[in-house]
């Protein structure tokens, strides 16, 4: 006999009332303003703008693939703009020889 | 005509203007206020305390960072809802699946919970020994769930949340929400009708 849907409900509601122990939250308080304090000192230094850059890429979902590829992109276009294309070889043009029969 | 029922002002309007104009004493009001029903999402999702006790952490520095973003289209509250499914279904998707040992501690048993002692048999030891195992079963029950069944049975049976407001924060329509419910319950059923049969 398996238990009714009904019966299952009313177990579960009785997680409704799962909390942490006492004093958690005040706990929780001073880890939190302390970690706000680490993260503004952070954001200051290059290792916390490259850690942004990263979250934010992998925040992106699927578009990040989007974003990516377009990057991508650009950066050859840069690259094909910026690199030098090779010597320029100057052609001389072609003159007939005269062949004159003395 | 119809009208469009006029939307209810957030209660939480005054807290977090002055949190978003650098009160950090407002967002703590906040953490407080909701912080116990975020942490009941988190770890019933989850099954593990450390794990539910960093999400939270980072689930409102998020929501701290983005404040300057919320523009009050929704409740405060239905927003760090959002925040926090999101970033513990992206947990839950990197995390290896590991055995919710928090759940199974004997510091946090089920006999201890007072939230888990059914009143009705609470004079009957046999009873409540029963109930007890059964809940065990159901914790074991929940983490047999995928991680999309487990947020909408944590959603709708255990936080009380209506259909329509679990796929608004889930983005899914509401007959999704109805149909995982409904797989979620066959599974949960079919996962207890042993310990049920032998104990009930």
């Amino acid at each position: 006999m398996k238990p009714s849907i009904e019966r299952i409900g009313s177990l579960l509601a009785l997680k409704r009332t799962e909390r942490p122990e006492e004093g958690y939250w005040q706990d929780f308080l001073c880890e939190f303003h302390q970690r706000q304090r680490e993260e503004v000192a952070k954001r200051r230094t290059f290792s916390g703008l490259c850690e942004r850059t990263t979250d934010w890429f992998s925040e992106l979902g699927g578009a990040k693939w989007l974003h990516g590829a377009g990057l991508a992109y650009a950066m050859l276009m840069a690259a094909l703009l910026v690199i030098p294309r090779g010597v320029e070889v100057e052609v001389v043009p072609l003159v007939p020889v005269n062949h004159r029969m003395t | 005509m119809f009208f469009r029922q006029p939307q209810r002002p957030d209660p939480d309007r005054d807290l977090v203007s002055q949190a978003q104009h650098g009160d950090t004493r407002a967002f703590d009001a906040l953490i407080i206020k909701y912080g116990d029903k975020l942490y009941g999402l988190v770890y019933n999702m989850t099954s593990h305390k450390e794990d539910t006790h960093d999400l939270l952490q980072n689930i409102f520095a998020r929501a701290y960072q983005s404040l300057g973003k919320f523009r009050g289209q929704s409740s405060f509250y239905t927003w760090i809802y959002q925040i926090a499914v999101n970033q513990t279904l992206n947990f839950l998707k990197k995390r290896k699946r590991r055995a919710g040992v928090s759940l199974d501690d004997p510091e946090s048993s089920a006999a201890d919970d007072p939230g888990l002692v059914d009143t009705a048999h609470a004079a009957n030891p046999e009873q409540q020994s029963n109930l007890n195992e059964l809940h065990k079963r159901l914790n074991e029950a929940m983490r047999s769930l995928s991680n999309s069944h487990r947020t909408v049975v944590a959603m709708f049976d255990i936080q009380g949340m209506p259909h329509g407001e679990i796929a608004k924060v889930l983005r899914i329509s509401e007959g999704t929400v109805r149909s995982r419910l409904h797989y979620a319950h066959q599974q949960l059923q079919s996962f207890l009708q042993e310990c049920w049969e032998q104990r009930f």
